[in-house]
């Protein structure tokens, strides 16, 4: 075994521990605590992957953002802290969890050299007309083969690929966009509204009771509110 | 190979020497043997510097508010502290009893741990820098968010009210002045080309070695920006909402004593100083300058903006909450973005390599010219978004100056009434 074997294994054994503590705690804080630490391991992958940029961008963006808004909702949750989740349909969910990977993994997955696609009709549903190495996923490397190292370039190759029509140009754009619309509805939603504002959507409201008291009362389902006089409403949307 | 200037590179090339013959069997254990060691320097390095700067801070800032400082712990209060760490040391542990025990004792480690690596990538002279990441900069940016996780297990850890207040403060100010940061560091990288920040150090410098036009003078605002977000970023006065001692009694550290609050102490520290040290690297040239070694020019930079903290923690207030985000929010970032965007152009346009030219047209300057322009536009953005703040904070002041006006007109004609 070499060095980097035994350092997958150690990483990968404890992005593994942690993430069946994540699922298996009660504690829903140390959960996303033990979460974090899984990130690490992964970021430590990437790291053995040769590949920084993404282990850096794994730190940053999965640990110091999406972590921590994990976290804030777990704390602002009232009675989250004492809750007992009593769920008795966690060994169902864990077994349909493995059949749909390990399905995914012989389609798509490095397992889908050793099946011959021809012997197995359902496979050639997905897959009819091409070869087991053709059907994508992760890239696999027989024994004995040497892999080719990481391009010095590859920073600025990814910063193209964002921005080059023929590749990742429109998701980037449509995430972008979809960003900006989150963004921009968050400041409507949590803006503070000027006071004629609020008056004005106060006196909306009022004539619509209004409307629809008038429209109750010619249904002849309510008889009270035809006694109210006209200033009765004005005086509502004042305050 | 001058031996002053060199000294650094020399002293580590002779003990990797040494670990290399030791270890001549495996060159990987000779590596991960050599690499021990540098990290053994680099934190004995930052925990040395966190001893005097607590000396420097304490007398600097007293001197500021016109009183002594430590004078009793050896001449001219040197050995205070030394007398501060044996306090620290035999201080009794404590742990709240409804604390969540294995988050609460991890949490001073996680925080000591973070600002530590950060001097992972920071070059100290040509040639000795821990480890030339190609994308220094974003580990650099990646790392300080780590911080936050840390804060957050304390506060959550200790189980007491005003700590959770001290960690819910430091989400929305550390992350959210993140921003502004990212966004002025960008033009340093995009005009060298190079995430690594040897790299960077490098485009400072003349090709003969001597030092070249620092970023300061290309990116004024982004310079000004970088060290604002960077005070919020460590959390150091006048940003230290999150420990605010009259508000919120010491915040998130608040159930912590002994070593564990000299950790936190430490972590403030170090990430300070991690900062003072990136600015110099970004902004001021790193270790390049003329005459004295590298290594003493890079702490000589590192020291005066460390001495720009220490002035503003001395004479500034502690800021609001709602100004601390208003002035993140509304003014930081906006600027920042324009900036970027201008820059981003002018540098498309002027460009200094005839290569370039070559590739995707534009104009070619010398670098000088280049600067110029640049320090131009920057200053312009800058003057002019500060003209522009201070016209909307004169009409606001106005506008609540005149409904205060009319309350009272309300008042005194309810009370005559």
């Amino acid at each position: 075994m070499t060095i980097q074997q035994v350092l997958f294994i150690v990483i990968a054994l404890a992005v593994l521990g942690s993430a069946v503590f994540v699922v298996t705690t009660r504690n829903l804080f140390r959960a996303a605590l033990m979460m974090i630490a899984a990130f690490f391991g992964i970021a430590g992958l990437f790291v053995l992957l040769d590949a920084g940029l993404f282990a850096v961008a794994q730190v940053l963006i999965y640990i110091g953002a999406i972590s921590i808004l994990v976290i804030f909702a777990v704390m602002l949750t009232r009675g989250m802290q004492g809750m007992v989740p009593r769920n008795s349909q966690a060994t169902a969910a864990a077994v349909t969890v493995a059949i749909v990977f390990a399905v995914l993994l012989l389609l798509f997955g490095p397992l889908r050299l050793t099946i011959d696609v021809a012997r197995w009709p359902v496979l050639s549903l997905f897959a009819a007309n091409t070869s087991p190495r053709d059907v994508g996923g992760i890239a696999w490397t027989p024994p004995g083969q040497v892999i080719p190292p990481v391009p010095d370039t590859y920073i600025a190759d990814f910063g193209r690929s964002l921005v080059d029509l023929n590749q990742y140009l429109l998701p980037f754009l449509l995430i972008a966009f979809l960003v900006d619309v989150v963004l921009a509805g968050a400041i409507f939603i949590a803006r503070q509204r000027r006071p004629a504002e609020v008056a004005e959507d106060r006196q909306l409201q009022a004539e619509e009771e209004a409307e629809e008291a008038e429209a109750m009362r010619r249904a002849g389902a309510l008889p009270g509110p035809a006694s109210l006089p006209e200033g009765a409403v004005a005086s509502t949307s004042d305050h | 190979m001058n031996v002053i200037n060199d000294l650094l590179k020399i002293i580590s090339d002779f003990v990797a020497g040494i670990v290399n013959s030791i270890f001549s069997f495996s060159p990987f254990l000779a590596d991960v043997v050599t690499m021990g060691l540098a990290a053994v320097v680099l934190c004995t390095f930052a925990a040395l510097s966190f001893m005097g700067l607590t000396y420097v801070e304490r007398k600097v800032v007293a001197r500021i508010q016109d009183r002594v400082g430590p004078n009793q712990a050896g001449p001219l209060g040197l050995l205070q502290p030394l007398a501060d760490g044996i306090k620290m040391f035999t201080k009794e542990d404590t742990t709240p009893a409804a604390a969540d025990r294995w988050v609460y004792n991890l949490a001073p480690l996680v925080i000591a741990i973070f600002a530590l690596t950060t001097y992972a990538v920071l070059p100290f002279a040509p040639g000795v820098v821990g480890t030339n990441l190609n994308v220094g900069v974003f580990y650099i940016i990646a790392i300080g968010s780590g911080s936050i996780v840390a804060i957050i297990m304390a506060g959550w850890g200790s189980n007491n009210k005003y700590a959770l207040l001290g960690a819910f403060r430091t989400v929305a100010q550390l992350v959210g002045y993140e921003v502004p940061m990212l966004l002025n560091v960008l033009p340093v990288v995009m005009i060298t080309g190079s995430m690594s920040l040897t790299d960077i150090i490098t485009q400072q410098t003349t090709l003969n070695g001597n030092p070249g036009i620092p970023f300061i003078v290309f990116f004024p605002l982004s310079a000004l920006v970088f060290l604002i977000s960077g005070i919020a970023e460590t959390a150091r006065s006048p940003f230290d909402l999150l420990e605010a001692e009259s508000e919120i009694v010491a915040g998130f550290h608040v159930e912590y004593s002994g070593m564990k609050f000299a950790l936190f102490f430490l972590g403030e520290y170090v990430n300070a100083l991690a900062v003072a040290f990136v600015f110099s690297t970004f902004f001021l040239g790193g270790y390049a300058g003329p005459v004295l070694p590298p290594y003493i020019w890079l702490l000589l930079k590192a020291a005066a903006v460390f001495f720009i903290f220490m002035w503003l923690r001395g004479t500034l207030p502690r800021i609001r909450v709602d100004q601390m985000h208003n002035m993140n929010w509304k003014f930081l970032v906006p600027v920042s973005i324009v900036h970027l965007v201008v820059v981003m152009a002018l540098m498309k346009l002027f460009v200094t390599s005839p290569a370039q030219v070559q590739a995707n047209g534009g104009i070619l300057v010398t670098p000088g010219v280049q600067a110029a322009i640049l320090f131009t536009a920057s200053l312009a953005i800058l003057i002019g978004s500060l003209l522009i703040a201070a016209r909307r904070a004169r009409i606001m002041r106005l506008q609540e100056e005149a409904i205060l006006e009319q309350r009272r007109a309300e008042n005194i004609a309810a009370a005559s009434a």
